[in-house]
């Protein structure tokens, strides 16, 4: 009985330790000083899906729906390397960066989903990012038209060349202003990257 | 005897522990939700993404300084594309969601949204800021921090009338002339044209010939050449800040002479960029300040913006990043008070919340907010900048309910 006692105070005390050392086991408790900025490597690019090239103005009758301006979609998929070099585990909670085709920025995409990664460990995470002719047009149109026109070519002549070009891995795809939000107990830290893919 | 002690103890330090963590910050309380539309990649996203940016950031500001009453504000928030079938479908997962509120975004998805969202209950807090937007018993749930189009235009005229035309050469001689440049076919450019208009005559100007500006225009020498026959003292330019830029490029090179007024989508730190030299002399209007200005929260702002993008040089950073603030602190204000009267239903965060304010200061060179049941103009001051030599400065605000306040109460409201 004595025994019994002894045994479940002894085990009340390491649930207690346990608490207050906030996750059993861990090396080292994370602070200002010590908490390190995860690193961040683009490891692959892939069209996830490509439809070629193509645009619909409103004024074509579909051969079912209603008519609209619509584009080709052109889906692709980013796999970053996050490597935790801490010695204690780290939760990812948000990461964003915009993407380029050759040197226009065409979309800004984000992710929200967490994770953890343990001490010293390197996870993946694996973001898509959604374009379309229309969209891409539009954002052309409005925003580069002076610079299109530094380049001797058009918002037309631009689109059919990514298009085309992308699927085959031809086209320069930078990822630009990628900032991944991390945290550590109270701790946060922000990492930042940047990549060009091929 | 002894052991059983010991255990009590134990379990009354566990206990304590446990019910330290159920009381710490945050800790139990459910958070709020709110939904965030962007244009991250259509036709918008130039402005769009500085926007969805600060969003994020004035966030994780509000939950760093308390939240809501001590609850955090979880973000949902969503690139549209400015599309609205894209648009209609995010909506549809906001609601699945239970978002409290959203903070949606250009005039496309606002108008496309203000019935259902007025069915809904769900207060929409936008940065489509047309005066159609203003009236409760059209659109009751959509609200915005920031002067509306047709009271920016009204004052941007005005202000041009006071301090502007009394140093013409023909001031006194004749009537002033005034046109306007805008897409027709845009919601968003048309929005305010015919405030301007009323405005313009009530002040005794003679109206020119309007000219169709695309917002994709690149080169507007056509137009610019039919307004040199009308000989303006003064154009009025509600585009976007490419077109407009194309506009003052053009009239600068062909001579027009012109003043330039803008309102606030094509009077931003990019103007002087694509325009060069012909952005001197311009004046706008601009509810907020420009980022960097020191204003009381633009320290916040700016530590935010590098702490959760330092990728993107604060050179990048422009004014869209201090409007986002405006609507998501003027919100989260709107939530605050809400749940201090123990009603965060949808009705609740707008009758209880929006429409207690009275002179709200937010801080960020934002004219005070009020809005009452029946106007839901936010402010009555336009607040007039120009760009002189490198520097957005402030020259004029325009109090138009203070000015006329029968027009202001009787006439004006919803267009």
């Amino acid at each position: 009985m004595n025994k019994k006692n002894g045994l479940r105070i002894l085990l009340s005390v390491f649930l207690v330790a346990a608490l207050f050392s906030g996750c059993a086991g861990m090396a080292a408790k994370p602070t200002e000083q010590n908490f390190k900025a995860p690193v961040i490597t683009l490891d692959n690019m892939e069209v996830a899906h490509a439809f070629g090239y193509w645009y619909f103005s409103n004024k074509v009758e579909p051969t079912k729906g209603k008519p609209d301006n619509v584009g080709a979609p052109l889906d692709l998929a980013f796999t970053f390397n996050l490597e935790n070099p801490n010695p204690f585990p780290v939760q990812l909670e948000n990461l964003k960066f915009s993407v380029l085709f050759e040197d226009f920025e065409l979309n800004t995409v984000s992710t929200n989903a967490t994770q953890w990664i343990p001490p010293g460990a390197t996870n993946q995470v694996l973001v898509h990012a959604h374009f379309d002719v229309r969209q891409s047009l539009l954002s052309l149109l409005v925003t580069g038209g002076f610079k299109l026109k530094e380049k001797g070519t058009n918002a037309w002549a631009a689109l059919e060349k990514w298009w085309t070009g992308i699927p085959n891995y031809e086209i320069p795809v930078t990822v630009s202003s990628g900032a991944a939000v991390f945290k550590a107990g109270d701790m946060v830290k922000v990492a930042t990257f940047e990549a060009t893919f091929p | 005897m002894n052991a059983k002690k010991g255990w009590a103890n134990v379990s009354i330090v566990v206990a304590l522990m446990v019910l330290g963590l159920v009381f710490s910050p945050f800790a139990g309380a459910a958070d709020i939700k709110i939904g965030a539309l962007n244009d991250m990649t259509g036709a918008t996203s130039d402005v769009g993404k500085d926007y969805a940016l600060g969003i994020a950031e004035a966030i994780h500001y509000i939950n760093d300084t308390g939240g809501i009453n001590g609850r955090k504000i979880k973000l949902y928030q969503f690139d549209y594309g400015y599309r609205i079938p894209e648009a209609l479908t995010k909506y549809n997962l906001f609601k699945r969601l239970k978002c409290a509120a959203i903070l949606g975004w250009g005039t496309g998805d606002t108008e496309a949204l203000a019935p259902t969202v007025a069915k809904d209950k769900i207060p929409y807090v936008s940065a489509s800021y047309s005066g159609h937007l203003c009236k409760p018993e059209k659109t009751p749930y959509n609200l915005f921090f920031s002067t509306d189009y047709s009271t920016q235009s009204r004052g941007l005229i005005t202000s041009w009338f006071d301090k502007k035309w009394p140093t013409k050469p023909d001031y006194g001689k004749r009537k002033p002339r005034i046109a306007m440049c805008y897409m027709f076919a845009s919601p968003f450019s048309s929005s305010s044209i015919k405030a301007a208009k009323d405005q313009a005559e009530m002040l005794g100007f003679e109206i020119g010939p309007d000219q169709d500006v695309s917002l994709f225009a690149i080169d507007t020498k056509s137009q610019i050449l039919s307004l040199k026959e009308f000989k303006p003292d003064v154009v009025l330019h509600t585009n976007t800040v490419m077109s407009v830029a194309a506009t003052l490029r053009d009239a600068y090179a062909l001579g027009l002479g012109a003043d330039n007024l803008i309102k606030c989508w094509g009077f931003d730190e990019n103007l002087p960029r694509l325009a060069g030299k012909a952005a001197e002399g311009a004046i706008g209007c601009a509810p907020w300040a420009f980022y960097g200005l020191d204003v009381p929260l633009m320290d916040k702002v700016m530590e935010y913006a590098k702490k959760y993008n330092p990728g993107i040089p604060q050179e990048k950073r422009t004014i869209h990043t201090v409007q986002a603030w405006a609507n998501a602190l003027g919100l989260a204000e709107a939530l605050k008070r809400a749940d201090k009267a123990g009603d965060l239903s949808g009705e609740g965060i707008l009758k209880k919340g929006f429409e207690t304010m009275r002179g709200y200061e937010i801080g960020l060179g934002i004219a005070p907010a009020t809005y009452t049941p029946t106007d839901h103009r936010s402010q009555s001051e336009a607040k007039i900048y120009e760009y002189k030599n490198g520097e957005f400065v402030l020259i004029d605000a325009v109090d138009l309910k203070a000015r006329w306040p029968e027009k202001w109460k009787n006439e004006w409201l919803g267009w």
